[in-house]
């Protein structure tokens, strides 16, 4: 860069020089041919360096970019699930392109502004400097109000941009959350009240944008402004100075000249200010986000296991989402490895919450979880996680084919592949897609059912050869027949693991060692089917219900 | 979890005409202030050349004063002190930076509003498109639209568009007075300018499917961030972190292989700007000082020549500077035009279309249906709801159950056969006034985050308190009383804090908070336990009378009572009666009753 711009300063020489020689009239063909190509030369060096560099500053600032979304990224998928009741999807998302993007331009343009000001403003001041000392001061009297409007401003800039870009992440999430519900909308008609609530956001992003918009407009007219105060002061104060006859006006007009040089390097720190206050504020909101810890963490110093049997036991366990309202209060359980367990209970009576406490996506608030008698918070995260198969109440199907969604990357066992898809009855499902196996599934594949998603669901939770084995509510979506039929393979299948399942079908409970009833948040009877029967009037009645049904269809 | 796309990946390519004419309708109504906006951009240009002048004049009239009384005169007024000059050059310059100011607003203001109007018409467009288009678009990537897309186009409007037009302005000006000076010499000149044309025409093209590659990879990351937080707990059970974070690094290096193509194209195209004005400077020098031998050009003419040749030069870069903004805005351009186009549901075919006041039947009529063209969903379907029956629809999952729900409020059309309401066919119905009158429980509980209050009260409808807490209490949702705070319970995202079973519950009560003329029950109730599923259907009993009802259901038990049943097996019906009826029929019902019993 600094080669370029002394290049730069060479072609008027050249040109000069050129004419100077056709005012002695002398036109030497071959000189001014040698004269043309010295310029087309400069020319093309000149522009091959300009590549070099462009090249070089905006590409280290694309690669600062792509590092800090890599690091985004995986530190969200780290993220425990308290995180994310708190931060939205669309606030994070906002962080990922639109933040990330500011911190790019700050760093990219920014870059090379702060380095042509440094390079071309401090040569020029010293030799202002050099020329004429005390009126280089007299034209710098309005620099230490630059400073202080540059940084005044700059401080505003920063505030604004961060609280654009907050209003920013808010109409991010809601145009998610309304694509997301597009069905809903639709159907209840809330077009226009979304839209409405759509039109809210924007103009409160509208607004807070054209703060951000008032300090870009103030900043780049007023560094104008004093910079051409600068130039009265000096025609001012060096008019007297010639007309005192202290200075020559050659001295004054070079004088001016320099100023005008320094013209570039003013604006140039508007420019930079702007760019840099945003990047700033926006590095901010990604710091925040990735020093966020998460709450549910590994021990420093983890117990070091070799396996895991699969005992479980639940100590006094208390546990809620927020603090208002209590989700599980004093549980207590033991598991014997290699057994059986049946859940089940009202809505909202923590099943679901039950059953994610033992892989630790939360953390109790009271009392522990032990697995093989050690407490799960001294486990290390990955190696707790890597021996439980878990698998959620609602099934998420990522967009991708069935392969991916039931593999999950993992290594293909051809013979328990074939073993699982019977026992979830997903055989002839499959081969009936269009791609069978790679049929495209997900937020962009082809459209299943709840119970054809809650098979695939439940057949990647199988694949999973793992001691504990815990199932929430896998078969809710399923008619009747095929809910028996994956039942009943499911029993087959011989799992070798301590089983946790959670239903509300009694088919799906009976045949477990032990069933435990829950209600408002704790445990209100136990026991094996026929203990149960006699026992809890919860299950009694649902049984009967369920019996009742059957039988009255008969 | 596959980085490709069949939609993403179809190329969106436009003609960029073709872009501004799609963009015109948001651009129109602010024209004025457009206008207004360069004409300020030109009065500051104008002032800026001022400055010189003010500095000659300094010179000429005090300090190196040309006659021998001092003074000078501006604009035909006498200047006799050179304080007062001063002064007078310092107004002048305040007054510069107002306009500069107020012009710098102004074009910001202008620029957002547009943009405003933009985002705020394009999301109500898509909220009127049709469920099929967000069955193949992820919303993760609809939302890179909106919000990314939009935003991109904002310099768009502000900088390039006004600066463009200056500088195009300023360009022909020059040269203009370069014709003036020497006709030949500019002749030479305009030489260049094909040159310049078609290197911008093909720059253009390469950088703009850069861009495109750069904003479809944008939307990619959008996508991945979205799902990645949504299957957040499926990712940490399984253990396959390291999978999705090499999906998303292999995505990211994508985007950053198409930044760094497009960095390496635009740091060709400037420098060879650049050099063009160098190239032309060399070449003028060379034509020109032949023609000052022969006399036929002053030299002095010649360095004019170059000087006014440089400010040619100049808005040509500045211009080049802006290239790289406009491509990459008419790249988002593209894809927004692309959605804008998308049509509509296509709902209003006929234009009497008929008013209904009151959904009190609905027929199906030979109805045949496929999401996809060789994979048919539904065969031959036909059925009659006579006012104030229930249908029933039983089935194996995957057997079409939920698609004759999605022909019959307008979420799909039919490939052939009627569909009928009030006997009218549902083409010439306003799929609104159908809407408006169901009440849709789907299989997947779907709750915005607000309060209860804003997720069951319809639009436009202002329900008082005790009649939403009745609708509340009839779909047995007591708990949101007794653990949360009723109707100001704040639900989160994803419907946090409330479970699968308390969710559906909510949503059975918006239905019941609707007081809807046709009732769809989509498997409501799959989270429940037989007991709360049994006082949901105590109290959907009591909702049904006289009214229309379907109910689609796996479990038997939940239709026996509606007055038909229809039991559908690959997408076609099998069977089709009330329950005692398809009990003697002894045929497939009748085996499946067996086989529930189990």
């Amino acid at each position: 860069m600094i080669i370029v711009d002394a290049t730069q300063l060479v072609i008027p020489q050249i040109v000069k020089h050129a004419i100077d020689t056709l005012s002695s009239a002398s036109l030497d063909s071959k000189t001014l041919f040698f004269q043309c190509i010295f310029i087309l030369f400069l020319g093309l060096v000149m522009a091959g360096l300009r590549f070099g560099w462009r090249n070089l500053l905006m590409g280290s600032a694309r690669h600062v970019e792509k590092g800090i979304r890599d690091d985004l990224f995986k530190h969200i998928l780290n993220l425990d699930m308290t995180y994310f009741d708190k931060v939205k999807t669309g606030d994070i998302m906002a962080h990922a392109v639109s933040d990330i993007n500011h911190i790019r331009m700050a760093f990219g343009f920014g870059l090379i502004v702060l380095v042509d000001t440094i390079l071309l403003g401090g040569t020029t001041l010293a030799i202002m400097l050099w020329t004429h000392p005390k009126l280089t001061a007299f034209a710098m009297i309005p620099m230490p109000f630059l400073i202080i409007v540059t940084r005044t401003l700059g401080k505003k800039m920063y505030v604004f941009h961060k609280t654009a870009q907050e209003s920013y992440s808010q109409l991010t999430e809601l145009v998610r959350e309304s694509f997301f519900g597009i069905r809903i909308i639709k159907v209840f008609n809330f077009e226009t009240f979304i839209g409405k609530k759509v039109e809210t956001a924007s103009t409160d992003y509208f607004k807070k944008n054209l703060r951000r918009a008032f300090v870009t407009a103030l900043l780049k007219p007023l560094l104008g402004l004093f910079f051409n105060l600068s130039t009265i002061i000096v025609i001012f104060y060096g008019g007297f100075l010639v007309m005192q006859q202290v200075l020559s006006p050659g001295e004054l007009v070079a004088f001016i000249q320099y100023l005008g040089i320094l013209a570039w390097p003013v604006i140039a720190i508007g420019w930079m200010t702007n760019l840099f206050q945003r990047g700033m504020a926006s590095l901010k909101r990604i710091n925040i986000l990735i020093e966020s810890k998460a709450s549910v963490s590994s021990p420093d110093h983890p117990v070091d296991l070799k396996k895991i049997k699969g005992n479980i036991q639940f100590k006094d366990v208390s546990f809620a989402y927020d603090n208002a309202t209590s989700i599980l209060s004093d549980i207590n359980l033991d598991i014997d490895s290699g057994a059986s367990i049946g859940i089940s209970g009202p809505p909202g009576s923590g099943k679901t919450s039950l059953t994610q406490l033992i892989p630790r996506l939360y953390n109790t608030n009271k009392g522990k979880i032990c697995i093989d008698n050690i407490d799960v918070t001294s486990i290390h995260l990955d190696f707790l996680r890597g021996h439980i198969a878990l698998m959620p109440q609602e099934s998420f199907l990522f967009s991708g084919t069935i392969r991916e969604n039931i593999m999950m990357g993992q290594d293909m066992n051809e013979n328990r592949l074939e073993q699982i898809l019977k026992v979830c009855c997903l055989k002839d499902t499959i081969k009936e897609m269009p791609d069978g196996f790679d049929t495209i599934v997900g937020e962009r594949g082809i459209t299943l059912s709840g119970g054809q998603k809650q098979r695939i669901a439940l057949a990647r939770t199988l694949m999973l050869e793992k001691p504990i084995v815990i199932l929430d509510d896998p078969i809710s979506q399923m008619d009747t027949h095929t809910a028996s039929k994956v039942i009943e393979g499911i029993n087959r299948l011989s799992l070798n693991a301590t089983f946790v399942i959670v239903s509300h079908r009694i088919s799906a409970l009976a045949s477990c060692d032990k069933i435990y009833i829950l209600k408002n948040g704790s445990i209100h009877h136990s026991g094996t089917h026929s203990e149960l029967i006699q026992t809890d009037r919860f299950y009694k009645e649902s049984f009967l219900v369920q019996q009742f049904e059957e039988e009255h269809g008969a | 979890m596959a980085p490709d796309n069949p939609i993403e990946e179809k190329e969106i390519k436009l003609e960029d005409l073709k872009v501004i004419k799609a963009l015109w309708p948001y651009i129109r109504p602010y024209v004025w202030m457009l206008c207004f906006s360069t004409l300020l951009v030109f009065l500051v240009t104008l002032l800026e050349l001022f400055m010189p002048i003010f500095t000659q004049k300094a010179f000429d009239g005090f300090i190196v004063p040309v006659s021998p009384e001092k003074g000078t005169s501006l604009f035909g007024f006498g200047i006799e002190s050179f304080q007062i000059f001063c002064t007078v050059f310092a107004v002048f310059i305040l007054t510069t930076f107002i306009i500069d100011f107020f012009q710098s607003l102004f074009m910001e203001y202008t620029g957002q509003k547009i943009i405003l109007n933009l985002r705020n018409a394009l999301f109500s467009h898509m909220t009127h498109l049709p469920v099929s288009f967000y069955d193949k678009n992820s919303s993760g990537r609809m939302v890179s639209r909106v919000a990314g897309d939009v935003e991109n186009m904002n310099e768009m409007f502000t900088s390039i568009l006004i600066f463009v037009f200056k500088d195009l302005i300023m360009m022909t000006g020059i040269l203009a007075i370069l014709f003036t000076i020497n006709s030949k010499l500019a002749l030479y000149l305009t030489g260049l300018v094909p040159v310049i044309v078609i290197s911008i025409g093909f720059f253009s093209k390469v950088l703009r499917n850069a861009f495109r590659t750069i904003r479809q990879k944008i939307a990619e990351i959008n996508h991945s961030f979205s799902e990645a937080i949504a299957g957040i707990n499926i990712i940490q059970t399984t253990s396959s972190h390291n999978t999705f974070m090499q999906r998303f690094e292999t995505l990211n290096f994508e985007h950053f292989k198409a930044t760094l193509y497009q960095i390496k194209i635009f740091s060709i195209f400037m420098p060879f700007i650049s050099f063009l004005g160098v190239f032309s400077v060399a070449i003028i020098i060379w034509v020109g000082s032949f023609e000052v031998i022969e006399a036929s050009l002053t030299l002095g003419e010649l360095v004019a020549f170059l000087t006014y040749m440089k400010l040619f030069f100049r808005p040509l870069r500045d211009l080049s500077e802006k290239f790289n903004l406009l491509q990459s805005a008419l790249a988002s351009g593209e894809r927004i035009i692309n959605i804008l186009n998308t049509d509509k549901a296509k709902q209003r075919i006929s234009k009497n279309r008929n008013q209904i006041d009151k959904i009190s039947s609905v027929t199906f009529d030979q109805v045949n249906f496929s999401y996809e063209k060789n994979k048919i969903v539904l065969k031959n379907i036909s059925f009659h709801l006579p006012e104030g029956n229930s249908i029933g629809i039983v089935g194996q999952t995957g057997s079409g159950k939920s698609s004759i729900i999605n022909l019959l409020t307008g979420f799909y059309k039919q490939d052939s056969g009627d569909i009928f309401i009030n006997q009218i066919n549902i083409n010439s119905v306003n799929i609104e006034d159908i809407r408006s009158k169901t009440a849709l429980v789907m299989q997947d509980s779907i709750l915005f985050s607000g309060s209860i209050r804003e997720n069951i009260t319809p639009s436009g409808l202002d329900m008082d308190t005790t009649s939403l807490e009745k609708a509340l209490q009839n779909a047995n949702c007591n708990f949101l009383f007794k653990k949360f705070s009723g109707l100001d319970t704040i639900i989160k995202e994803g419907g946090r804090p409330l479970s699968s079973g308390e969710k559906q519950l909510v949503c059975i009560s918006r239905a019941f908070a609707f007081n809807p003329d046709l009732i769809i029950f989509d498997e409501a109730t799959s989270y429940m336990d037989s007991q709360s599923e049994q006082k949901v259907h105590d109290a959907m009993k009591k909702l049904m009378q006289g009214r229309l009802s379907i109910i689609i259901a796996h479990r038997l038990s939940t239709v026996k009572e509606c007055d038909t049943i229809l039991l559908l097996r690959d997408g076609k019906i099998r069977e089709q009666g009330s329950h005692p009826d398809l009990v003697n029929l002894k045929g497939e019902y009748y085996h499946l009753l067996k086989k529930e019993k189990i």
